[in-house]
């Protein structure tokens, strides 16, 4: 195996794991916000990708540009999600009952995709988006950059929100203690509808990003559902910087595997990390006490 | 108390009596007419009882086919099913079947096994349809024919290309396309054997997708360049729901071989192409196995298709009887020329209609489906893939054209003494 | 919090009689259904629901009691499938001592899974199950020498030159044969000890534990006797289809309906997944041949989940006996009343 090999790997995990880390970052929020498990964060990823793909090709505007657009109807449509389906389940068995609900969510996507955009493949292809960038005989390639980078000012910009913002710390406090924060008069309602909305707008983001990289087609969520648990679980459910540090952790592992054994045995590694997460180490590597319990 | 033992009774005799009427009667001389949905009623049929002959306006015959219309495989089997219904078209236009009108009931299987058993058995036995066509991919004809075999119907099929469907004592199966998924590439590994030795590449990779049909391909090439002396320097086999070919693209190119060969479906041909591009890998030979045979493929690549190989069993150019009429009627009911999946289909059709006009019965029953299994096993037909005939084990005999990205369009360059070729072969291929 | 064990089971000695009478007279409406079946088509939709239902009880040893939502059930289904078919294949046992080994084989590997998925719970539950059947998938795909892969594997028929038919209504019967056996079951450990800690663990396990329940004992024997019944029903499944292939029987819409199931019926009742199953298996074979040309069965399928979880999240029994209840006097009966319920309406009242 040569050093150039790994080298590559290194690199190539490295811009994946980001991409990992912009897609698993609304699962997180969701998370932390409600104690939701959304299933349907990979099929809102290709009904994304899926917009994208007609706005592209109705307007010729730059795939990237069209998330000024479906930025903001995710989030609206991520705020309706919370307060017309998700709000409505009762509280005690919310925990199970929304990884059904979203479940359902996710094969109406599937099957209202396939019935309106048929079962084929789309693929958006820009210029850019095949070339490479080298450093010595390691390649860059564009279109893993772009998503890097993407990832990289996403979840930079989530950070200040939650930092720095008087919105981020009442979601924060909403995250941490629901009840104590709505005592000192945080309209957690509004907060967490609005985590939601926030969720889904990076799905409108990370959708875009998909789309450049890899053709796509209705039923595509599935492989990503597992994987993307897994970054969330390894990381600590609810922790949005843990889920982007076993994102990187889990992209550059995947990748090294790949390049020194097989892809098998790859795919497999997210389930080993996940499970031997939960044996020794159940709140993840970020997550709070209690996270297992949820 | 008694009263609610006697309810639920009740409830339930109602529902097995609801799912009853549900069904056709069972009546063996109804000639067919399944009387539509379920729950539809069953109206006699007045005088048309007997099956065969008629005039031009009969009964229709009514045809069985489940596809996956959804789920993984839907891409191909869309495809799979305009070329079914440009036959059916075409056949119509025509005058019929034995002077009567065919008609294609379609289910999807949403590419699940247990959807395609319900879907044969419910089209065979409660839609007593007359005929059945097969399904789309390997991992679906298995069963499916297994259901066919078990009724005494015959089962063409335009997807299961993969040997052990051949290897499971079917007698009603035929597989309508030129050749089995490991002679694919016959004609490459030929032309590439009998390059002079100081041309000859020395050294071949090969990713390959974990799937009978796609590996089979691949493996195919792989059987006979090894035997000819060329060194496989990779051998990578990925599972079917890869999406990031980026690190497999990294481990081929690292290898830097000569030849890179692909067993891949299509969003896995993408991956690699633009991966080995990133990569920077220029190898002085590229094929790839059915996705630059789909429509889709250059613009997923954006257009970096130049010098791509792939065995195709069906070019839409070619000068065979019946295939302008067929690529003009398919551009006229879908808009698109003919992909290869659908001139399978087509093909499926073709081969079916010559048996059931030669033996002159197209209806269930052991008598009429084995004289048309019979009669397809000892005859060859007249396609629009070139002339296929069949082994015992239903093995087309033929073998699949090579095709050649030139230029942004597809040219046929194997083998170099059919009619079909349309350009030579561009060796070493340009870079990508 | 008032927990009420075995609270179903408090109704007066007349209504039990006239429940047993109904109970047997159903059974054996549905032992005369292959007969009844005017075609084979019918007949294999039969074993199919059938199927589910065993299934679909099978999982609600844990759903029901514990609450603990598995989407992965498939997993063992798989597993029992595979192991049955590659124990006759490979080893030439006859087909009923493949399918015990099979079944003890899975029993043990769910014991040692469910000490690890146990130790989480709710969502992290939920994503542990998940993740079960696309690792079970990748094994069985890639240890081809083993399963065959994605060429899949044959199984042999139960007895050579069987009709189509005949073979349906043997299946019929094995598979009712089983539904009837893990119907028992679940009535037995209702009524028990085991139950009642079992049950308190879903009302409120942290309180459950201080009792004195030794809870992880509890959930992982009612995980492990849920998966021996799966991969019975998967080992059957394997031996009546004869094919098997990993991405078909490693699936999470297998478990999922598993789930849906249980949930439409009453996750509550011992004939809750049983009427899920018998409601849910007939409509999607329906949705599949009137609306089998587009996609539209999958957005039939979803929308049919989102109702149940918004609307009947108990499950139609209770519904029903609601509706049953408002018709007529009848005799006062123990109302059962979920946590959740219980929770929402004391939420009603103002601190």
């Amino acid at each position: 195996m040569s050093g150039t090999l790994l080298a590559q790997g290194l690199v190539l995990g490295i811009l994946t794991g980001g991409l990992y880390a912009l897609l698993a970052s609304g699962l997180t929020l969701y998370f932390g916000v409600m104690k939701v498990v959304m299933v349907a964060h990979p099929a809102f990823l290709f009904l994304a990708a899926y917009a994208t793909y007609a706005l592209h090709t109705a307007t010729g505007i730059d795939p990237l540009l069209t998330t000024v657009v479906t930025v903001p109807t995710f989030f609206a449509l991520g705020v309706a999600v919370q307060r017309l389906l998700v709000a409505r389940l009762a509280p005690e068995s919310l925990a199970t009952m929304s990884v059904l609900l979203t479940f359902a969510l996710a094969l109406l996507i599937e099957g209202g995709l396939g019935v309106v955009a048929t079962g084929s493949y789309r693929s958006v292809t820009v210029d850019y988006a095949s070339q490479a960038l080298r450093l010595g005989s390691v390649a860059l390639p564009a279109d893993r950059l772009i998503a890097f980078g993407v990832a990289a000012v996403t979840l930079g910009g989530l950070f200040v929100v939650l930092r720095l913002t008087r919105f981020g710390r009442a979601l924060r406090a909403t995250i941490s203690h629901a009840t104590a924060a709505r005592l000192v008069g945080i309209d957690t309602d509004r907060v967490t509808a609005i985590g939601f909305g926030i969720g889904l707008a990076t799905a409108a983001l990370g959708g875009a990003v998909l789309s450049l990289i890899s053709p796509f087609f209705p039923a595509a969520h599935w492989a990503w559902i597992g994987r993307l648990m897994a970054v969330i679980v390894v990381g600590g459910l609810g922790s949005v910087q843990g889920a982007a540090v076993a994102a990187l952790l889990l992209g550059v592992l995947e990748a090294l595997l790949q390049v020194t054994w097989g892809a098998t045995p790859a795919a497999l590694l997210f389930y080993a990390f996940l499970f031997a997460t939960l044996l020794v180490r159940p709140q993840g590597l970020f997550g709070g006490r209690l996270a297992q319990r949820f | 108390m008694g009263g609610g033992a006697r309810r639920v009774a009740l409830v339930l005799a109602g529902v097995l009596l609801v799912a009853g009427c549900a069904g056709t009667p069972e009546d063996p001389t109804a000639a067919g007419d399944g009387g539509g949905q379920a729950g539809g009623t069953a109206e006699p049929v007045a005088g048309g009882a007997g099956g065969d002959g008629g005039g031009a306006s009969g009964d229709p015959i009514r045809i069985g086919i489940s596809l996956p219309l959804s789920g993984d495989f839907s891409e191909p089997g869309v495809g799979v099913q305009q070329g079914y219904e440009v036959w059916a078209e075409s056949v119509n236009r025509a005058g019929g079947l034995l002077g009567r009108p065919v008609e294609l009931l379609f289910r999807d299987d949403a590419s699940d096994p247990n959807r395609v058993v319900s879907d044969y058995e419910s089209l065979i036995t409660q839609e007593e349809v007359d005929l059945v066509f097969g399904p789309f991919s390997t991992r679906l004809v298995i069963p499916a024919a297994e259901v066919a075999e078990s009724y005494d119907m015959l089962f063409v099929e335009p997807a299961g290309a993969a040997p052990e469907v051949f290897e499971q004592g079917f007698e009603y199966l035929f597989y309508a396309a030129p050749a089995v998924a490991n002679d694919h590439y016959n004609y490459l590994a030929d032309w590439i054997l009998a390059l002079p030795e100081d041309q000859r590449p020395q050294t071949a990779a090969y990713a390959a997708m974990d799937d009978p049909f796609a590996q089979g391909t691949a493996y195919g090439l792989k059987d006979r360049l090894e035997a000819g002396g060329i060194e496989t320097v990779v051998d990578e086999v990925y599972p079917p729901d890869t999406t990031d070919f980026s690190a497999i693209g990294a481990r081929v190119a690292a290898a830097d071989a000569d030849i890179v060969v692909g067993g891949t479906q299509f969003e896995d041909a993408v991956g690699l192409v633009r991966s080995f591009q990133e990569l920077g890998y220029q190898p002085r030979l590229a094929a790839f196995s059915t996705g630059p045979t789909l429509p889709e493929f250059d613009e997923a690549v954006s257009g970096a298709t130049e010098g791509i190989l792939s065995p195709v069993g069906y070019a839409v150019g070619a000068e065979i009887e019946g295939n302008a009429e067929f690529a003009a009627l398919h551009e006229e009911l879908h808009g698109t020329p003919p992909t290869e999946d659908a001139a399978n289909g087509y093909t499926v059709g073709q081969v079916v209609a010559a048996a059931v006009e030669a033996v002159g019965c197209a209806e269930q029953g052991e008598e009429c489906q084995r004289a048309l299994a019979d009669h397809i096993r000892a005859n060859e037909f007249q396609t629009v893939v070139g002339p296929l005939s069949f082994d015992e084990a239903g093995r087309p005999q033929s073998a699949h054209l090579i095709q050649q990205w030139q230029g942004g369009e597809v040219q046929i360059v194997l083998p170099e003494d059919s009619d079909a070729v349309t350009a030579e072969v561009q060796f070493p291929k340009a870079e990508w | 919090m008032a927990v009420s064990p075995s609270a179903s089971s408090g109704t007066a000695a007349p209504g039990r009689l006239a429940g047993r009478a109904a109970f047997v007279a159903g059974g054996l409406l549905l032992a005369a259904y292959p007969w009844a079946a005017p075609n084979a088509y019918l007949r294999y939709a039969g074993v199919l629901v059938v199927l589910y239902a065993a299934l679909s009880t099978a999982w609600n040893l844990v759903g029901g009691f514990t609450g603990y939502i598995s989407l992965g059930h498939a997993a063992f289904f798989g597993l029992g499938a595979y192991a049955t078919g590659i124990l006759v294949v490979r080893t030439g046992l006859p087909h009923a001592l493949a399918l015990v080994l099979a079944v003890a084989g899975v029993t043990a590997f769910a014991a040692a899974v469910g000490v690890a998925a146990v130790r989480v719970r709710g969502s992290s539950f939920v994503i542990v199950s998940i993740a079960l059947v696309s690792m079970t998938n990748l094994v069985a795909q890639n240890a081809r020498w083993l399963t065959g892969g994605s060429s899949g594997l044959r199984v042999p028929p139960l007895v050579e030159g069987l009709s189509r038919t005949a073979n349906h209504v043997v299946f019929f019967y094995l598979f009712l044969a089983l539904l009837g056996l893990v119907l028992a079951t679940w009535w037995a450990v209702d009524r028990s000890r085991f139950g009642a800690g079992l049950k308190a663990i879903r009302e409120d396990e942290d309180k459950a534990e201080s009792l004195g329940v030794p809870t992880t004992a509890y959930k992982v024997v009612a995980y492990a006797a849920s998966a021996a019944f799966v991969a019975a029903a998967g080992g059957l499944y394997g031996i009546w289809f004869g094919s098997l292939d990993p991405i078909f029987v490693f699936s999470i819409v297998i478990g999922a309906n598993m789930v849906l199931m249980a949930l439409l019926g009453g996750m509550r009742f011992l004939l809750g997944p049983l009427l899920g199953a018998f409601l849910v298996a007939p409509a999607s074979e329906y949705f599949l041949l009137a609306y089998g040309e587009s996609q539209l069965h999958i957005v039939l399928s979803g929308a049919l989940l989102a109702v149940v979880v918004l609307f009947l999240p108990d499950g139609i029994i209770p519904a029903l006996r609601a509706t049953w209840r408002r018709r007529g006097p009848r005799a006062a009966s123990i109302q059962e009343r979920s946590a959740a319920e219980l929770a929402a309406a004391r939420e009603e009242v103002p601190a």
